[in-house]
């Protein structure tokens, strides 16, 4: 998409899905700050690893396997929660143990049979070898997550308030409780490849972070966490290329600056003992 | 009109070891003030809860806005005003009384619905009603106790609910916010909409008729009208005769 602009190939599709994977993680980033769901990185990428694995076993695409697994994990975690009376948080982990289990198991397995699995695109991520159909892919994820978010706004920030007082208001919280865990968790199954399992974690927790450093609503912290997040992406992806520095892990470190940044310039921690 | 029509209900928790509420039938008509007394513990917020569909009924028939409580209860809650009794919002919530305020209205709205002027002027009116013009900007975790229970009120006030119910509304408040919001309930019943009061004190009732509800261990013992001067001496008695007023 950005080709006329970006004569390298290689440069422009990273920074393609830089952009896509920065803005869809941040935004639904701020949910998930907000409703302590943070452990949604650590399950989805371990799902995706264990679809993957899954995939290979079987002899199949391992890729699509990965999403494949990831969906249905996702699909889970609501159900799962409510019918246990769990917080999300706790299923997570279940889930986030289960998937490790399969994964653990079946490349040992294959191990022991003599067939090996690399593990290291889905824990690492790489925005080097992209092709075009991963780019449509984070393209429509990041259009999805936009569109939902715009869509459910009412839903989705009377949940962010209070999910009972949301409940007693009439909201349908379970359906779009539901919908949110679904999506959050198929758009960090698709970025894994791009940043990887360890990286995702940084993109959907600190970009929100930064924000609520600055902002004391949750409408301008829809907003501000993806222009930081796409900021430190486009300049992470110059600078990786400019200087031979491995993309993601440079988006990560530097917003992590960021955030350090915005905690020492936070103007929430003034205290104002103004008389009159 | 009866707006609220249970008949031998029963409600038990999921992994509770009995029955909470137990065969209990209640009948409330348009504008009526009910004042719903009783210990700790005798099911009044469950009572609340039962009937707008937060807990499940498990036996008996329960109408309410004439739609059944069991097979309805989303559209149950649209029209239900619900303060509840126990809320906390940390100093970080993002969000502003305004806000909050405007969620009273996002039930009713309906999926995939933006809000429309009517429905800024509902939330503007129930701020105003409340008194609480000069905190719409202030976010809503950096409030004391009183004003956080204002706030709940004019978010419920918001919807233009057809039966309002309160669990324990003057837990916070100092008196004078106590007399007025008496007043904001004595209009809601004027204006014909049934208000459901749970409370503990008595003081600064409003001079009309009062439905008095007392509940012992799930079940209503009281269930008449009286004045608001009778109400504590009847809940005292109701208590010491069922024997449970301190019981645990
Ligand atoms: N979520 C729950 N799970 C299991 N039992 C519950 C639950 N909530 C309430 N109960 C039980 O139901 C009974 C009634 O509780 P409820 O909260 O309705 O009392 P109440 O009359 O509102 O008391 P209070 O005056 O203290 O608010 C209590 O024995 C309580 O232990
Ligand atoms: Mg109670």
């Amino acid at each position: 998409m950005l080709e006329p602009l970006i004569p390298n190939n290689v440069v422009c599709h990273a920074l393609e899905a830089m952009i896509f994977v920065s803005i869809a993680c941040s935004i639904l980033g701020v949910i998930i700050s907000r409703m302590a769901l943070s452990s949604i990185g650590f399950t989805m990428s371990h799902a995706a690893f264990a679809g993957a694995a899954i995939g290979m076993f079987v002899g199949g695409n391992a890729q699509a396997a990965a999403i494949a697994f990831s969906m249905g994990v996702a699909a889970l975690i609501g159900p799962i929660s409510d019918k246990a009376k769990m917080a999300a948080d706790a299923t997570l982990g279940v889930l986030f143990a289960m998937s490790m289990a399969v994964a653990v198991f079946l490349i040992s397995y294959m191990e022991y049979m003599g067939r090996g699995l690399s593990a290291s695109a889905l824990l690492f991520g790489d925005v080097i070898s992209l092709y075009r159909e991963e780019i449509y892919a984070l393209a429509a994820v990041c259009g999805l997550s936009i569109i939902f978010v715009l869509a459910f706004y009412k839903e989705i920030s009377a949940i962010m308030f209070n999910m009972k007082i949301a409940e007693a208001a009439g909201i349908r919280v379970k359906l779009v409780y539901y919908i949110l865990l679904f999506i959050i968790a198929l758009s960090v199954a698709l970025s894994l490849n791009i940043v990887g399992g360890l990286l995702i974690f940084v993109l959907l927790v600190t970009p929100a972070s930064i924000a609520s450093q600055f902002c004391f609503n949750v409408k301008s912290m829809f907003v501000v966490a993806p222009v930081v997040a796409l900021l430190v992406s486009i300049f992470g992806v110059w600078a990786g290329f400019e200087f031979t520095l491995p993309v993601a892990p440079l988006v990560a470190l530097l917003l992590t600056a960021v955030f350090a940044l915005s905690v020492m310039l936070s103007f929430k921690r003034r205290i104002n003992t103004k008389i009159h | 009109m009866a707006l609220i029509d249970l008949k031998g209900i029963y409600t038990a928790y999921e992994g509770g070891d009995k029955a909470v509420i137990k065969n209990l039938s209640l009948h409330v008509d348009q504008g009526e003030y009910v004042v719903i007394g009783g210990p700790n513990s005798a099911g009044k917020t469950t009572l609340l809860e039962s009937m707008n569909g937060l807990v499940k009924i498990t036996h008996g028939s329960a109408s309410v806005c004439g739609l059944d409580v069991s097979r309805s209860a989303d559209e149950v809650r649209k029209r239900v005003g619900y303060v509840i009794q126990n809320f906390y919002f940390d100093p970080f919530t993002p969000f502003t009384v305004e806000q909050v305020v405007m969620m009273g209205r996002f039930g009713r709205l309906g999926l995939l619905k933006q809000p429309s002027k009517q429905d800024y002027e509902a939330a503007d009116r129930a701020i105003r009603r409340v008194g609480i013009e000069d905190l719409v900007h202030k976010t809503i975790g950096t409030l004391s106790g009183g004003q956080q229970q204002k706030t709940m009120i004019a978010h419920n006030l918001a919807k233009e609910p057809e039966v309002m119910m309160l669990d324990e509304p003057f837990s916070n408040l100092d008196f004078h916010a106590r007399e007025y919001l008496q007043g904001v309930f004595k209009d809601l019943v004027r204006d014909g909409i049934p208000t459901l009061i749970v409370a503990h004190a008595f003081d600064g009732l409003p001079d009309i008729p009062i439905h008095l509800v007392v509940m012992n261990s799930g079940t209503i013992t009281y269930d008449m009208n009286c004045t608001a001067g009778e109400v504590e001496d009847i809940i005292r008695k109701e208590c010491k005769v069922n024997g449970r007023c301190s019981s645990r």
